[in-house]
């Protein structure tokens, strides 16, 4: 009945993938003319939060192992609460910009998880390499968020942090359960549900 | 950019090689599977390879007697692992199982398979322990984050319905985001706790092991995925209302969670125990809800209404007592009932260990509802003729204190067994399943 996981990894590629084109678009164009619709002000928290909210079912449905499970917990509870703080934001509902902060801090939390939920090495196998490289892509790109709390009008820090969610997003699609793309497959292959 | 573009072509480029570590996907017999013909061997399947010493696997019968025939081995690359066992009679068994990923982790886990009958749930394994001290705070805590909420949440939308001020409804706001967001972090430590009764490991190895066999096949399991799914509902609903002003949203929001009070009572005492029965499971939502709406309502007067918004006090006091009274002889009954389910016989009370926590937390609530009693004899004519006493709000809080201390009692009672009770047939059954 469930999907598997590399499937559900791509869908969650597609969100961020999403976010990060928006965030990108916005950099591009300036933060004025993105948000002369007021609706796209809401774009990126919005789909941040529902991602977040559609990360409960991850979490209860897949718990072949505890840490998996506490994993995307954090991960669900993070990207709700950086949707949260930005729509609060926009709304005029939270005036202090230092609630930005939220943002970095949600990179951070879902790269230690990827980190710390991981425990081969890089060249253990593709699942671990796509972990490692997510896990260190979101640590390092906190940093655009990070910085873009204090200089918001910077769009080289803006578009570095749509850069990094679509980076994201090209790491979970590499997410696959057999995969002979450029190689082949492994012996150790396997094909059932995994994180 | 050129390192992000490296680092994409290499994942792309290396071996497709499964996932962080071994899972495992199928058990033969599977968990909680009722058989006619008894295996002759126990077989897991891996989606990676493992590694096995001779004690990997081990199937116990409900009293540990050792069941297996044979040392535990590997094929299939290490995919495929299996045991031998003898000639299984008719009952319940216990699988436990240990090995050791490729990467040098060791993944464990425990299922229970029945032949000829059916078997009970992995936390009644042989060598599950039962619910801890720990486990009883960590409910009780689920209890008052639930009494935030949906106390909170009925009182905001009965009590105070469209008289909230701004500055009462940002203080209310943050009382039930306290209650939904304990309710999920309580709710995934309660689970965790759980399976680590069923499944004996220290911290560090229980996180590598497997709770599907706790989540999918318990009710306990069942509770927790229909309540953390729903709670994360119920928390975006109250952030969406919050954001938007608009408290027609809280109405979903306290139906579900009061529905969600439910998931308590179908993985407790009432689902499982001697006399269960649809009716039980009602009572016990309906004891459970009340209780929230009450304890939750307090603190919302005590803490919210009195010091924010004064000229809400009389009228919220009011018709939160009118709400009182109905919740309380809801609790009474619906507790009157539990009461003579679990304990027929009044010598229960003290001969019993159950007995003696369910009198403890007679004498508390007693306490609460003549603490609410006076309230209502006392302050509410003083109210109703403009003399408010001094010193309500703090007589409040300490009322819903002491229905705190009522709901640890709770905690500890759910987590208890009742009283064996001769069962029609003769034999003695008790709480079980959960």
């Amino acid at each position: 009945m469930m999907p598997p996981a590399e499937v559900v990894h791509w869908m969650f590629g597609t969100g961020f993938l999403f976010l990060g084109l928006c965030l990108l678009a916005e950099a591009i164009v300036g933060r004025e003319v993105w948000r002369a619709r007021a609706w796209r002000a809401y774009l990126w928290p919005s789909v941040a939060f529902l991602m977040g909210l559609l990360m409960w079912p991850v979490m209860v449905f897949f718990t072949s192992s505890a840490v998996h499970m506490l994993a995307h917990g954090a991960w669900a509870q993070v990207m709700m609460l950086a949707g949260a703080t930005q729509l609060a934001l926009v709304r005029g509902k939270l005036r202090n910009e230092l609630w930005n902060l939220a943002v970095p801090a949600a990179l951070l939390v879902s790269g230690a998880a990827f980190l710390i939920h991981e425990q081969n090495p890089w060249l253990f196998s593709r699942s671990a390499f796509l972990h490692h490289a997510l896990g260190w892509t979101a640590i390092v790109g906190a940093m655009f968020p990070l910085a873009s709390t204090f200089r918001p009008r910077s769009p080289v820090l803006r578009g570095g942090f749509a850069f990094v969610l679509v980076a994201v997003a090209v790491l979970l699609f590499c997410d696959r359960n057999v995969a002979p793309i450029f190689g082949h497959l492994s012996p150790l292959a396997g094909s059932g549900p995994g994180s | 950019m050129r390192a992000l573009a490296a680092a994409t072509l290499a994942a792309l480029a290396l071996p497709a090689a499964a996932f962080a570590h071994a899972n495992l996907v199928k058990r033969e017999p599977s968990f909680g599977q009722r058989v006619e013909t008894a295996p002759r061997q126990i077989v897991l399947h891996f989606d990676q390879g493992v590694i096995v010493v001779p004690q990997s696997v081990q199937v116990k019968t409900q009293r540990g007697v050792p069941m297996t025939a044979g040392p535990t081995r590997t094929a299939k690359n290490g995919k495929l692992v299996s045991v031998p066992v003898r000639r299984l009679p008719t009952g319940a068994y216990t699988v436990r199982w240990q090995v050791t990923s490729l990467e040098g982790h060791v993944l464990s886990g425990v299922y229970t398979f029945g032949v000829r009958r059916n078997p009970p749930p992995p936390t009644e394994a042989f060598g599950a322990s039962g619910p801890t001290g720990t486990e009883d705070v960590v409910r009780w805590g689920l209890f008052l984050a639930l009494a935030l909420l949906v106390g909170g949440l009925g009182f905001r939308l009965i009590v105070v319905g469209d008289r909230a001020t701004p500055q009462l409804d940002r203080r209310f706001y943050l009382v039930a985001a306290a209650g939904v967001i304990g309710a999920l972090e309580l709710g995934i430590a309660g689970f965790i706790l759980r399976a680590s009764d069923a499944l004996q490991l220290p911290f560090g190895r229980l996180l590598y092991g497997d709770l599907s066999p706790l989540a999918q096949g318990t009710r306990f399991g069942l509770a927790f995925i229909v309540m953390t799914l729903g709670f994360g509902l119920v928390a975006a609903l109250v952030f969406l209302s919050w954001l938007t002003e608009r408290a027609a949203l809280l109405w979903p929001a306290f139906a579900l969670s009061l529905g969600l009070c439910s998931g308590l009572s179908l993985s407790g005492h009432s689902a499982v125990d001697t006399g269960a029965s649809w009716r039980s499971e009602l009572a016990d939502w309906v004891h459970l809800s009340a209780a929230c709406l009450w304890i939750g309502g307090l603190v919302q007067l005590g803490l919210v209404v009195w010091p924010l918004a004064p000229e809400l006090r009389r009228e919220a006091f009011l018709r939160f007592s009118r709400l009182a009274a109905v919740l309380v002889a809801l609790l009474v009954g619906a507790g009157a009932y539990l009461a003579y389910l679990r304990l027929p016989e009044a010598s229960d009370l003290w001969e019993e260990p159950y007995g003696r926590v369910l009198a403890i937390k007679l004498v508390l609530a007693a306490l609460a509802l003549g603490w609410g009693g006076l309230h209502r004899l006392v302050v509410r004519p003083m109210l109703e003729r403009g003399e408010p006493p001094a010193g309500l709000s703090r007589s409040l809080l300490g009322e819903g204190a002491v229905g705190m201390a009522v709901l640890l009692v709770a905690a500890v009672l759910v987590n208890a067994n009742p009283p064996r009770r001769p069962a029609p047939g003769g034999s003695a059954t008790v709480g079980a399943a959960r």
